[in-house]
């Protein structure tokens, strides 16, 4: 687990007061922070993008919105957190409706407490490192934003591997003008080769070297 | 005419419409069209006044039959003509002179006012045209009007072998005409009292028609041997010097009082004279009383008040002649032509009552047959809708029960799940040393509560076993079974074929909530049929065995389908197993429950002879009450 339980958080959704809190007990009882939400309504009204792991334990049979609406209404928004549905007696084509949809896990009411407990920490994690791989791109998207156009231009063109010469030849400028651009970026980036010019330029966008 | 007689009565009703209406019209004022009804008026009385001036003219037309020819008619019957031309001078009285035959026709035809004629004519057209006699002629030297007429059957005096109307036999006589009534009616009767038919026991019967003297005539020939004339003929025909009365012999004398004549025959009435029905009832009455007080001087002839012709119309009868001709022979043609209006009435009316019968018999047979059908058709309209009601109610209890087990499912899933949890959080905080008392009492509170509300749950499942537990009646279960393999079939697009061997032969009485039972039944042949789903055809037949051991009838439900191994029929019966993927696990424990409260058993066992379950339940027989 390469996040704390006490940093992460886990919400549960369900209609029925008594499961839920006792999901909360549970859940407590390993450090996890838990969020208890009555209808999947309500959760819409605070769900964010998340900021720290989280995951969403979820009720598939509800009154209003059932549990594969919520999580329709949730990739629609670009909301994307690992769900665990939670169903009263196996429905074989909501099952698999659900996981079709990206859903992380499926459990079994009545469940044991272990499957629970793993299904979370597995859904956590891959929210964690979801999460993390999110503040690496924004903090690399936050180092290239400070170069000016030109700079990225030779930045992009050292991170491919050319020599100044090529460079200046491609720009239009001299060789000393693009030494001058390059140590600026490196500068400003904190980096020392064109390796990881090349490796920061990819964290922030995928493509960027294509 | 008479019947201008009756043509006045309106006119003079006008007349007194004119009187009575003239007071009004002066009052009203003289205006054209007054002037031209006053005009009409004048013309009414005109018409009135000449009308009143040819009555006194009025012309009396009477027949009369001429017997002795037109001659001897005008003679005989003119003293009475001028008598009652004169007695009652407001009519011209006419004589028309008839044959038999004329006669008849004229009265038909309306053309005479009075008749004179003899009794035995009258009594044929008193039946026939309503005659109605108003005064009978009294014959010179005849004393009574009533017998005055008869019969002389004579033979040549020469003659020895005839002596009287016995000796007729076999004899050649003659006679005037078969109708003929002293000629030949009243002999023919006086030959019949004598014991033979002059029909046929006489040799020949010859009739030789008017006058009458031509039977005279040929008896004195010898061209017959006796001869019919109405008495006096003889005597007047010698008083005549036609003949001599000595040639004669009349047989059977007999010297009747106050009868001039020899005659063979009682006696009968004399002529009437009668009036038709058409005729005028004053002239009727005056004429009447005229002839009444006719002198007996005139020619010898008078009138006395009608006689009785009784004894004329016995003759008639007994000749079974005129009027009583139908009594001859009562053949059916005879019968029919005498009735044939009646006969056709009758027909008409059997007829119309054949038809009336024919038709209320068809109308009542075909409301009936409407009724029947309409009966019919509610009865089949009712049972189908009672057939469906049963359906739906089944299907309705049967999805309740689907409905039930999804809910019930997530309802009892619930608290069960919260208690778990709750009480492995609490194995894990104790475990994990973070265990407190605030935790404990969230922990225990929570898993209290879940379980109570779980309880509830259960009652209600329990509740909706019980809700029908309420009747006892005699039930068939032949025929439950029977309905509950039409519902499948009903409910189920492609039901397998369900046996049922019923081998209690209804010896066993079981009383039970048929409804129930029928669950019960319904139960286990759709679990039959669930385990054979999707096996081949020889495996999918459903049998229902109904069998009777000692006092309990036993009911079987066998399938080949996947049965079940030794650790799910363990749990069989248990709430919420179940092997089936969408199943609750209530259905079995629910059919226990009903045959148990109807003291009976439920349990399942594997074939012995084969692949599949069998699954039966017992109910107590009652004692049939003797």
């Amino acid at each position: 687990m390469n996040c704390p339980p006490d940093q992460c958080l886990v919400h549960v959704v369900d209609d029925d007061a008594g499961l839920r809190r006792s999901l909360r007990f549970l859940l407590e009882s390993v450090g996890w922070k838990v969020q208890l939400h009555a209808s999947a309504e309500e959760f819409l009204e605070v769900a964010t993008v998340p900021l720290q792991p989280s995951c969403l334990l979820l009720d598939i049979r509800m009154p209003t919105m059932s549990g594969l609406e919520l999580q329709q209404v949730l990739y629609e928004r670009g909301i994307h957190l690992p769900i665990l549905f939670m169903t009263g007696h196996a429905d074989v084509s909501m099952a698999v409706q659900a996981m079709k949809s990206g859903a992380a896990d499926f459990i079994e009411k009545p469940f044991k407490d272990q499957v629970v407990l793993d299904a979370v920490a597995a859904a956590v994690r891959r929210s964690a490192e979801a999460v993390q791989e999110a503040r690496i791109r924004a903090e690399a998207v936050a180092l290239l934003a400070a170069l000016s156009p030109r700079e990225r231009e030779v930045a992009r063109l050292v991170a491919l591997g050319q020599p100044n010469k090529l460079i200046a030849a491609a720009l239009g400028i001299s060789e000393k003008t693009v030494h001058i651009h390059r140590q600026h970026v490196m500068e400003k980036a904190g980096l020392s080769s064109a390796a990881e010019l090349a490796r920061l330029m990819l964290r922030a966008d995928p493509a960027a070297l294509d | 005419m008479a019947r201008a007689v009756l043509m006045l009565r309106p006119l003079s009703d006008m007349n007194a419409l004119n009187s009575a209406l003239r007071p009004e019209l002066t009052m009203a004022g003289l205006g054209r069209a007054s002037i031209c009804f006053l005009g009409y008026l004048a013309f009414c009385a005109i018409f009135v006044f000449s009308a009143a001036a040819r009555a006194s003219n009025k012309e009396v037309a009477i027949g009369v039959f001429a017997y002795q020819g037109e001659r001897a008619a005008i003679s005989d019957w003119a003293p009475v003509l001028d008598y009652l031309g004169d007695a009652l001078p407001e009519y011209r009285f006419r004589l028309d002179i008839y044959d038999a035959h004329s006669l008849r026709k004229a009265i038909a035809d309306q053309r005479i006012d009075l008749v004179i004629t003899n009794p035995g004519y009258y009594v044929t057209m008193e039946a026939e045209f309503g005659l109605s006699r108003i005064a009978t002629l009294v014959s010179p030297h005849v004393a009574t009007a009533d017998r005055a007429i008869g019969s002389a059957v004579f033979g040549r005096a020469d003659r020895a072998d005839l002596t009287d109307l016995s000796s007729l036999g076999g004899k050649k006589v003659a006679a005037i005409a078969p109708d003929a009534f002293g000629g030949y009616l009243i002999a023919a009767r006086e030959l019949q009292k004598q014991g033979f038919d002059p029909e046929s026991d006489l040799k020949e019967l010859r009739f030789v028609g008017l006058p009458m003297s031509r039977v005279v005539d040929a008896v004195q020939r010898g061209e017959a041997d006796a001869g019919i004339v109405r008495a006096c003929l003889l005597e007047q025909m010698a008083g005549e010097g036609r003949i001599r009365l000595d040639d004669f012999r009349v047989l059977s004398p007999r010297q009747e009082k106050g009868f001039p004549c020899a005659t063979s025959s009682e006696l009968y009435p004399d002529w009437p004279i009668a009036v038709t029905h058409q005729t005028d009832r004053t002239l009727a009455k005056a004429v009447a009383r005229a002839l009444l007080g006719m002198p007996e001087v005139q020619g010898g002839l008078s009138w006395s008040v009608p006689a009785d012709y009784q004894p004329v119309h016995e003759l008639y009868r007994e000749l079974r002649v005129g009027p009583y001709a139908y009594l001859r022979d009562i053949t059916p043609g005879a019968f029919a032509r005498r009735f044939w209006p009646w006969l056709l009435g009758i027909l008409a009316v059997l007829i119309a009552w054949v038809i009336h019968t024919v038709r209320v018999e068809y109308q009542v047979h075909h409301h009936t047959a409407e009724l029947r059908d309409s009966l019919h058709a509610r009865k089949l309209a009712e049972s189908r809708m009672r057939e469906n009601q049963e359906q739906m109610e089944h299907l309705s209890r049967l999805s309740v029960l689907g409905e039930l087990s999804g809910n019930l499912a997530h309802e009892i899933n619930q608290p069960l799940t919260t208690i778990g949890t709750y009480a492995r959080s609490v194995l894990r905080r104790q475990a994990g040393g973070t265990l407190t008392p605030d935790a404990v009492n969230e922990a225990c509170t929570e898993i209290a509560n879940e379980a109570e509300r779980a309880g509830g749950i259960v009652k209600r499942i329990r509740h909706f076993a019980k809700k029908r537990v309420a009747t006892r009646e005699p039930v068939d279960l032949s025929s439950i079974a029977g309905e509950a393999r039409r519902l499948i079939a009903g409910m189920l697009a492609r039901a397998p074929d369900i046996a049922i061997d019923d081998r209690s032969k209804g010896r066993c009485q079981v009383l039970a909530d048929g409804p129930q039972i029928q669950q019960v039944l319904l139960n286990l042949i759709k679990n039959a049929i669930d385990a054979s789903r999707g096996l081949p055809a020889e495996r999918q037949g459903i049998q229902v065995v109904i069998e009777q051991a000692d006092k309990r009838l036993l009911v079987h439900v066998l399938d080949r389908g996947v049965g079940l191994d030794a650790d799910q029929q363990s749990h069989l019966f248990e709430p919420f197993f179940t092997t089936k993927p969408d199943g609750l696990g209530l259905g079995l424990p629910i059919c226990k429950t009903i045959i148990e409260a109807h003291g009976g058993r439920l349990w399942a066992e594997p074939n012995r002879d084969g692949p599949g379950m069998c699954f039966s339940f017992s109910l107590p027989c009652h004692e049939l009450s003797a």
